[in-house]
C-alpha cells in the first residue's frame, strides 16, 4: 500500500502562478501568459480587490473572446491568413476587462487532502485546475497534468 | 551701523532660551503648517540675500560695510526663526542646530570685528629700526620706508614713527575710545558725515597729549635736530600720517593730514592734528564704505626731516592704466611734490624705459606757473616758480635715469609694481620719501569700444585717462566742497583740478574730468579703486561743457561725446576694469570671509549620515537641513491625520476613493455642510483629482461571479490588511500645500505637494509601501513606479517594496502637471503588484503607461 500522498507537494503556490484583477483587460491577460509561457501556465487565476479568488481565466476562453465567431465557423471559412483572427473590433475586445470571461471555481481542496480525491473531483467536474486551501486561505493550485503524473507513476511501479 | 557688539548679544541665545514646543500631538495641523509656511519664508530669504551677497563679490557692486553688516542681521535672524520653527514642527528633536548656530556665528562676528591689535612698543622707533614686518606697530607708510632705508640701503630722509601704541596711549589717556562713535553715520549725507567729523575732530584736538609720550616725542625730534645741526642748518620736520592700514594693502590715499615744515617744538601740536585728520569726513566716508570699523582707525604718524626740495614728484614703476606697457613714467614739479600728488599743476612727465641701459623714451616738459615751497617760518608756500626755471627740466637726464633704476630695485624687492615719491634736496641728493604698491587697472576687455564714433560729436579728445571705462550723464561742475553735496546720481563730476575729496561722489559719479591733474595722482588712485571712469588733464572741460549737458565719457579712447552714446556705454561695461580693482578693498575681504561661513553646503545627499546638525558648517547647511527635516516633519502628519479624525470632512467625488479633507486654511473654499472637488482650492490637490477623474478606475466585479468569495490569498494575509482596505484616505490641504495618505487596497501612498509662487518652496514626494501579492511582486511595483516617476524627474529610493520618491523646485505649473501623471499613475498601479509575475511583464507595463498617459 502506497502512503497517504496529500496536495502538498504537487501545489503550485500562488505567488508562482499568473493572477490578474478581475478589471484587467484581455490585452494584458494575452501578455501575462505570453510572457509567462516558459512556465507551461495556460491559465490566469482572476482575483477582485481584497485578493479573493474569483476564478479562472483560460486560454481557449481568451480565443473565443478575441474572436466570438472563431469557433462557430465551418472548417472550410477557417482562414490560413493571421489578419483574419485579428480583425479591427477584435482589437477592440482587446480592451474589455476579463471580468466577464472567467470561469468561476465552485469546489476547492485543501493541502491535506489526497491527490485521489482530488483527480476524482477534476474528473466529476470536468476541470483541469483547482484551487487548494491552506488554514482557510488560498494557497495554491494542482493541475490535472501533476496529478495524471502522480498517477501514471503509481501505475507503472505496480 | 549699530554697535555689532550689541547686535551679537541681542542674538546670543542660550538653550535655556529655547522655547518649549509645544508636543506635535498637541499642536494642531494649523499650527504645524503656520511653522512650516515661515520656515519656508524664511528659507527663501536666506537664500535670495546669499545669492544678492554672491552677486556682490562679482565686483560690479559697490557696497559699504553697512551692508555686509545688514546682510549677515538679516541671516542671523533668520536662520534664528528656521532652527526655532524646525523645533516647533519637530517638538524639539533638533536642537542640536542651536550649537551650530553658536558655532557659525560667532565665526562671523569675527570676520566682522577684526580688531587690529595694537603691539606694545616704544612711543617713538627711530627708522634706523624699522623693517616693513612692523606695520601694526608704525603703520604702512613707515615700514615701507624703514625697509627702504635698512634692507635696500636706498636714499630716505631722517627721521622716527610715533607708534600705534602710542596712539593707543593717547587714545587711552583721554578715553577717546568711549567717546568717538561713528558707527550710525549715514555715508550718504556730507551734511552729516561733516558734523560727526567736526565733533569727533574737535574731541581729539581738545585733548591733552600724555605727558610720558609728549616727553617722548620731544626727545626723538630734539634729537633730529641735533643731528641736523651737525650737518649745518636748521631743522624742520615733515609729520604725516601712517595709518596701520594705509598703502598696506589698501589705498588711503591723501585722506589723512601731512604737516609740512614743522619745527621740532611743534611736532607734539601736528601730531594731535594727524590723529584728529583720521576722521576727517572723508576718511570717516572712505573708512566706512571701504569696510573698516571704528576699532581699525588707527594711526601712526612719521616725523622726517623735511626736504627743502627743489624738486619732487611721484615714479610709476608701470603704466598704471597698462601693465603690459614697458615704461617707467616720472612725473615732477619745481618744489615741493604735494602739488603732483594733488593734481594742482601739470606736471614735468618722463617715460623711461625698463631695459638696460634704460634710455629715456619720452620727456614733455609743459611751463609750471607756481610752485610750492617751505617756508621761513615753517609751512609751505605757493610762489610763482622763478623765471631762470620755469622753462627748465626739473629733473636731469641722469637723475631721471637714477630715480627709474630706484623703482625697478623697488619693484623687485616687493615683488609688485610701485608707486614711489621722490624729492630732489638743494645739494641735488635724489631720497624716497615713499613707497607703495601701484594700483594697476586691468586691462581684461571682451568687447572692443570704438576708437572714435563717426557721426557723434566730440567735444573734447585730450587729456589723460586716470582710470579705463566709459560713463554717462549730466555734466556737474564741482568748484567747491558745497558742490559735492547735492551731487546727483549718475551725473558727470567736472572740476578745474582734482580732489581727494571727490571720494564722497564716487558711489554717485558716473565719471570724472578734469581740466588739471594726473593719473598719478591720488584721486587718480581712488577713481580707479572705485572704478569710475576718469579723463584728467583735459585743459577745456570747463569752458567746453555746459552745466546739465548730456555727455559720454569714453575713458578707454579718451573722447568725450555730446550727448548719451548706450553703444559706447554697453562696450564699457564689458571692461573688467573695476571688478579686479574692487575685489581688493577691504569691505571685499570682509564680504568674502564672512561668506564663507554662510554660502559653501557641505549637506548636499540627505541620506548620507553626515547629514545632520553636528555637520552644519555654514548657514547654508543649516538652511537646507531644516527645510529637509520640516519637509520630512510635514510628511508624517498624514500619520497624524488618521490618528486623530476630528475635523475632517467627507469629499464628495466620483472616485472609488473614500477621500476625507482637512483643511489647514485656504485649502478649500465656499463651501457648505459638504465639500465637493469645486469647493478644493488647493492647487496640488486640485492639479491630483484633475488627474484621477480623468482615467477609467476598475470597475465594480461582476454581479453573476460569485465563486469562493471567502477565500483569500495567502499573500494578502498580513496583520490589519483587512481593516486598511476600510480605511479612509485623508488629505490635508492649504491652498498650496497637500498631504494626502491614499489607502488604495493593500498599500499605502502618501502624496505630498507644495505649489505655490516661489519655485524654491515647491516640492512633490511620493511614499509607497506594501501591497497585497507576494514580496517579489510587491517589488516589481516599485520598480515599475521608480522608472516612471524617474521619467518625469523624481529622484527616487526604493527598498524591496517601499519607494520614496521626490521632486523639489520645479515652478507651478510643472508641479501641476507631475501631479497629473501621479493622479494616473495611482490608478494605474492599483493592484498591479497581483498581475507583475515576473520582469518582463513589468517592462511591458511601464512601456504601456507612457504610450498611454505620460506626456513628454
Amino acid at each position: 500500500m502506497a502512503k497517504i500522498k496529500n496536495l502538498k507537494g504537487l501545489m503550485i503556490p500562488i505567488t508562482d502562478y499568473p493572477h490578474m484583477p478581475y478589471w484587467a483587460t484581455l490585452e494584458e491577460a494575452v501578455v501575462l501568459l505570453n510572457f509567462s509561457y516558459e512556465t507551461a501556465h495556460d491559465t490566469i487565476l482572476v482575483f477582485d480587490e481584497s485578493y479573493r479568488l474569483m476564478g479562472v481565466l483560460e486560454q481557449k476562453e481568451i480565443l473565443r473572446d478575441i474572436h466570438p465567431g472563431f469557433s462557430k465557423l465551418s472548417l472550410e471559412k477557417v482562414s490560413d491568413k493571421w489578419e483574419k483572427l485579428i480583425l479591427t473590433h477584435n482589437l477592440d475586445q482587446l480592451k474589455k476587462p476579463i471580468k466577464d470571461f472567467i470561469t468561476p471555481f465552485n469546489i476547492i481542496v485543501d493541502v491535506e487532502d489526497h491527490v485521489l480525491k482530488a483527480a476524482h473531483l477534476m474528473l466529476k467536474h470536468d476541470i483541469d485546475l483547482l484551487p487548494v486551501k491552506e488554514s482557510e486561505n488560498l494557497a495554491g493550485v494542482v493541475k490535472m497534468h501533476d496529478i495524471f503524473h502522480e498517477i501514471a507513476a503509481f501505475i507503472l511501479k505496480s | 551701523m549699530r554697535s555689532l557688539l550689541s547686535i551679537f548679544k541681542k542674538i546670543k541665545f542660550k538653550k535655556a532660551d529655547i522655547p518649549k514646543a509645544s508636543p506635535p500631538d498637541r499642536m494642531s495641523f494649523k499650527e504645524r503648517y503656520d511653522c512650516f509656511q515661515k520656515l519656508l519664508a524664511d528659507n527663501n530669504s536666506i537664500l535670495e540675500t546669499q545669492a544678492d551677497m554672491e552677486e556682490k563679490l562679482s565686483g560690479d557692486y559697490i557696497f559699504d560695510m553697512h551692508y555686509v553688516d545688514s546682510r549677515c542681521d538679516i541671516l542671523v535672524e533668520k536662520v534664528q526663526s528656521v532652527i526655532e520653527n524646525l523645533n516647533s514642527l519637530s517638538n524639539g528633536e533638533y536642537r542640536g542646530l542651536y550649537d551650530a548656530f553658536e558655532k557659525i556665528n560667532s565665526v562671523i562676528k569675527d570676520s566682522l570685528i577684526k580688531n587690529i591689535e595694537i603691539p606694545v612698543t616704544d612711543f617713538t622707533i627711530p627708522f634706523e629700526d624699522v623693517t616693513k614686518d612692523m606695520v601694526r606697530s608704525v603703520g604702512g607708510k613707515n615700514a615701507n620706508l624703514g625697509e627702504i632705508k635698512n634692507r635696500l640701503n636706498l636714499p630716505v630722509p631722517e627721521g622716527f614713527c610715533i607708534s600705534s601704541h602710542a596712539f593707543k596711549r593717547f587714545m587711552d589717556y583721554n578715553e577717546l575710545g568711549d567717546k568717538i562713535n561713528i558707527s550710525s553715520v549715514d555715508t550718504d549725507s556730507l551734511v552729516e558725515l561733516t558734523r560727526v567729523s567736526k565733533a569727533v575732530q574737535n574731541l581729539v584736538l581738545n585733548a591733552t597729549v600724555p605727558p610720558d609720550l609728549e616727553k617722548s616725542i620731544l626727545d626723538a625730534a630734539l634729537k633730529l635736530k641735533r643731528k641736523a645741526d651737525l650737518r649745518a642748518g636748521g631743522f624742520y620736520a615733515s609729520v604725516r600720517s601712517s595709518a596701520i592700514h594705509e598703502d598696506a594693502q589698501f589705498t588711503f590715499a591723501g585722506q589723512y593730514k601731512t604737516a609740512l615744515n614743522v619745527a621740532p617744538e611743534d611736532v607734539v601740536s601736528a601730531y594731535v592734528e594727524i590723529i584728529a585728520s583720521l576722521f576727517t569726513s572723508r576718511a570717516i566716508f572712505y573708512c566706512k564704505s571701504k569696510g573698516f570699523h571704528v576699532e581699525d582707525m588707527v594711526m601712526a604718524v612719521g616725523v622726517v626731516e623735511m626736504i627743502d626740495a627743489k624738486a619732487s614728484g611721484v615714479v610709476y614703476s608701470r603704466d598704471p592704466t597698462d601693465e603690459s606697457k614697458r615704461g617707467i613714467i616720472i612725473n615732477g614739479v619745481w618744489g615741493l611734490g604735494k602739488y603732483v600728488v594733488d593734481g594742482i599743476v601739470k606736471p614735468h612727465t618722463y617715460v623711461v624705459s625698463r631695459d638696460i641701459p634704460m634710455p629715456i623714451l619720452e620727456k614733455n616738459q609743459p611751463v609750471q606757473p607756481f610752485m610750492l615751497i617751505c617756508g621761513l617760518e615753517g609751512g609751505a608756500i605757493d610762489v610763482r616758480v622763478p623765471d631762470y626755471i620755469r622753462r627748465m627740466p626739473c629733473l636731469t637726464d641722469e637723475q631721471v635715469t637714477t630715480l627709474a633704476g630706484y623703482a625697478l630695485v623697488l619693484e623687485k624687492h616687493y615683488g609688485k609694481p610701485q608707486d614711489i615719491e621722490w624729492a630732489l634736496d638743494l645739494n641735488d641728493n635724489l631720497l624716497i620719501l615713499q613707497a607703495r604698491p601701484l594700483r594697476i587697472v586691468a586691462e581684461k576687455r571682451s568687447m572692443p569700444v570704438p576708437r572714435s564714433l563717426p557721426g557723434r560729436k566730440i567735444l573734447i579728445n585730450k587729456g589723460q585717462i586716470a582710470c579705463k571705462g566709459v560713463g554717462a550723464g549730466k555734466v556737474h561742475f564741482v568748484t567747491k566742497d558745497e558742490e559735492l553735496k547735492s551731487f546727483p546720481e549718475g551725473a558727470v563730476l567736472v572740476a578745474r583740478h582734482t580732489s581727494t575729496r571727490f571720494v564722497t561722489a564716487m558711489n554717485k559719479a558716473g565719471a570724472i574730468i578734469a581740466d588739471v591733474g594726473s593719473p598719478i595722482g591720488h584721486m587718480a588712485s581712488i577713481a580707479r579703486e572705485y572704478g569710475v571712469p576718469t579723463i584728467l588733464n583735459t585743459e577745456i572741460a570747463m569752458k567746453t561743457l555746459k552745466a546739465s549737458q548730456e555727455i559720454t565719457v569714453d575713458a578707454i579712447n579718451g573722447n568725450i561725446y555730446e550727448g548719451r552714446i548706450e553703444q559706447l556705454v554697453e562696450a564699457g561695461k564689458k571692461d573688467n576694469t573695476f571688478k579686479d580693482t574692487a575685489k581688493d578693498t577691504a569691505v571685499f575681504e570682509v564680504l568674502r570671509g564672512v561668506l564663507q561661513s554662510i554660502v559653501p553646503l557641505n549637506l548636499i545627499y540627505p541620506e548620507d549620515e553626515k547629514f545632520s546638525p553636528q555637520y552644519c558648517e555654514t548657514f547654508h547647511d543649516i538652511t537646507r537641513f531644516a527645510h529637509e527635516m520640516a519637509m520630512n516633519e510635514m510628511f508624517k502628519l498624514g500619520k497624524g491625520a488618521h490618528q486623530r479624525k476630528g475635523g475632517a470632512v467627507k469629499l464628495v467625488v466620483k472616485l472609488p476613493l473614500d477621500i476625507r479633507v482637512i483643511d489647514l486654511g485656504g485649502g478649500v473654499e465656499n463651501r457648505s455642510d459638504k465639500i465637493t472637488v469645486d469647493n478644493i482650492a488647493c492647487i496640488p490637490m486640485k492639479a491630483l483629482l484633475k488627474g484621477m477623474m480623468a482615467i477609467e478606475w476598475p470597475g465594480p466585479p461582476p454581479v453573476n461571479v460569485k465563486g469562493l468569495l471567502s477565500v483569500i490569498a495567502s499573500t494578502a494575509m498580513q496583520p490589519n490588511s483587512e481593516q486598511s482596505l476600510s480605511e479612509p484616505s485623508f488629505a490635508v490641504l492649504s491652498r498650496e500645500y497637500m498631504n494626502f495618505s491614499i489607502r488604495l487596497g493593500y498599500h499605502l501612498q502618501t502624496l505630498e505637494a507644495y505649489a505655490g509662487e516661489r519655485i524654491n518652496d515647491n516640492y512633490i514626494r511620493f511614499l509607497f509601501k506594501g501591497g497585497g501579492a507576494s514580496h517579489d511582486r510587491r517589488a516589481r511595483r516599485t520598480r515599475l513606479i521608480k522608472e516612471i516617476l524617474e521619467k518625469i524627474d523624481f529622484h527616487v529610493d526604493r527598498t524591496g517594496d517601499v519607494l520614496d520618491g521626490r521632486v523639489t523646485k520645479y515652478d507651478r505649473t510643472s508641479i501641476e502637471k507631475k501631479l497629473g501623471v501621479m493622479a494616473k499613475l495611482t490608478a494605474f498601479t492599483k493592484q498591479l503588484d497581483m498581475t507583475l509575475f515576473n520582469d518582463a511583464v513589468v517592462d511591458w507595463y511601464i512601456k504601456e503607461f507612457i504610450k498611454k498617459h505620460y506626456v513628454e
